[in-house]
């Protein structure tokens, strides 16, 4: 049989398009903080200078988004609260999926009474819905950042453990890991190279969710006062200033709710597309 | 064939789980390049005898030996994670390899315990990727990337690559169309006569054991219901339930007309 009859050779095959995915989203986000860190650098105001001679001013050429009642820049507030909301958000999901994800596959490999216990606390942790988890950490040990990060960081990593689990299990009995124990791979590598990026994609999608789900905490218990203190501007805080003024200076609620608005759209969408690229595949 | 040396033999076999006998009474022997077809339907056990061979399923016998490792066992089949010098071809070739690593990396795990360097690694993936009728660029693809059978062509190339003494298939070509089937079977065909590697294949498919096997296992109910040659089993079964299935198999003209 000459090989050229047995197969048909086609010099462009379709190229993996969840790492194509993965690429053009790393790229945006290298734009996107590019963007944001030229904007920081180019502001003429300073988040927390007030200037009483323009309160409450409305949009305008030298204020984009207004000013507050303190006479402060909202736009540039705007880009100084992106650091708190996202970034203090990031720094919690991003812990909930690597305790988790550590939590999760340690509990499927260490044997029924390991799995059973280790998920038990988890399950015990689910107990706690976050914001009143939050709101105790508060009543406890007073409202402070620090507080709020360490308050939805407890609670912030049991479903990733529940899937990594679940994955870790399943994976464990799929015929390539099989292939791979009968070769004599061991565990290690078996994690590193059968195991990990296999499981990620699925975490990845649960992470962009907590991430979005975690801006909202963070901004709603800033909001309500647990968070984030003034005159730091979180864009959840930064409601709360324009609460008072919603009739006269609505400009004040609009644009950090709109910011809030589109971080979570972004980080969903984005979830959302990586979960639908998944399901093609499988 | 009949002067090769005896490769595996397995005299009264029994797999049990949990108290319940899955298999009972399995004997067979099998020389080097000879080929084994294991037939019966569904929860007969077939694939339970390969796991249990394989020691991945706690399995006793009178007598086991195996000659690549110089096994020779009077009781429990040693348990461990497969038999020396053999490999294992699975039913589903994407469930088999991992979607998100390249073949050329799959196949060359079968190699993991040679220790080789990587750039004789790689000559010897691609050479067996040329065996099996797979180019060069293949190496560098991922599963989702190549048709079901050029997936099971890597599978293949993965039990091959390793030189075996002995490859377990599974259902090798259920998942395929007929003629990436009859592809398939032809090369496994004559890379089994040219390297005198002995088979040992799961099947439903009798027109695939009577065009290939030396020796057909019939299973029924975790027994032996028939072991015979291919010709004395096609031409004369052992056992009315043998008999049944040659006929149901002829009438559907599945067999070719030599085993007619």
């Amino acid at each position: 049989m000459s090989l050229s009859q047995s197969i048909s050779i086609s010099d462009s095959h379709p190229a993996d398009p969840l790492r194509q995915f993965t690429k053009r989203v790393g790229v945006a986000t290298l734009v996107l903080l590019g963007l944001w860190s030229l904007a920081l650098w180019l502001t003429p105001y300073e988040p927390a200078a007030a200037d009483f001679l323009n309160r409450l001013a409305p949009p305008s050429a030298a204020h984009w988004a207004g000013t507050d009642h303190l006479g402060r820049d909202i736009a540039t507030r705007l880009l100084y609260g992106a650091g708190w909301s996202l970034g203090l958000s990031l720094a919690i999901s991003l812990t909930g999926f690597v305790v988790g994800t550590v939590v999760g596959i340690l509990a499927a490999r260490s044997g029924p009474a390991g799995d059973f216990a280790v998920m038990r606390v988890t399950d015990s942790f689910f107990a706690f819905p976050e914001l009143i988890a939050a709101v105790t950490f508060a009543g406890l040990f007073g409202p402070s950042t620090s507080n709020l990060v360490i308050a939805l960081m407890v609670v912030s990593w049991m479903k990733f453990a529940r899937l990594a689990r679940a994955l870790t299990l399943s994976l464990g009995e799929s015929d390539y890991i099989t292939q791979a124990r009968l070769n004599g791979l061991s565990s290690r590598l078996i994690l590193w190279r059968h195991l990990l990026p296999n499981i990620l994609p699925s975490l990845l999608v649960l992470w962009t969710n907590s991430w979005s789900r975690t801006i909202l905490s963070v901004s709603g218990l800033s909001f309500l006062g647990f968070g984030v203190q003034p005159p730091s501007a979180e864009w959840g805080a930064m409601l709360l200033d324009g609460k008072a003024y919603m009739q006269t200076a609505p400009h004040i609620m609009i644009f950090p709710g709109l910011a809030v608005l589109l971080a979570v759209m972004v980080i969903n969408l984005t979830g959302d597309r990586l979960r639908d690229l998944m399901a093609g595949k499988t | 064939m009949q002067q090769n040396k005896p490769l595996i033999s397995v005299s009264n076999l029994q797999v049990s789980m949990g108290g319940k006998p899955l298999l009972s009474n399995v004997s067979f022997d099998l020389s080097e390049g000879e080929m084994l077809c294991i037939v019966g339907e569904s929860g007969a056990g077939k694939s339970t005898l390969v796991k249990a061979l394989q020691g991945m399923m706690p399995g006793h016998c009178d007598r086991f030996t195996y000659a690549p490792s110089s096994t020779e066992v009077c009781g429990a089949i040693p348990a461990g994670l497969g038999l020396a010098q053999a490999r294992w071809v699975m039913q589903d070739p994407l469930a088999a390899l991992n979607p998100r690593q390249p073949l050329g990396r799959s196949i060359a795990e079968s190699l993991h315990k040679e220790n080789l360097p990587k750039d004789q690694l790689r000559k010897r993936v691609l050479s067996a990727l040329d065996d099996v009728e797979l180019t060069a660029d293949f190496y560098d693809r991922l599963p989702s990337q190549v048709s079901l059978g050029q997936a099971q062509r890597a599978c293949l190339a993965r039990a091959l690559i390793a030189q075996p003494k002995l490859i377990f298939f599974d259902e090798p070509l259920s998942a395929l169309d007929a003629l990436v089937q009859k592809k398939i079977a032809q090369r496994m065909e004559s890379l089994r006569r040219a390297t005198t590697t002995t088979y040992i294949a799961v099947t439903h498919d009798l027109g695939f054991a009577a065009a290939y096997a030396d020796k057909v296992l019939l299973l029924r109910d975790g027994t032996v219901s028939a072991y015979q040659s291919r010709t004395a089993f096609f031409a004369n079964p052992q056992s009315d339930y043998a008999k049944d299935l040659v006929a149901a198999a002829q009438s559907l003209g599945a067999l070719p007309e030599a085993a007619a």
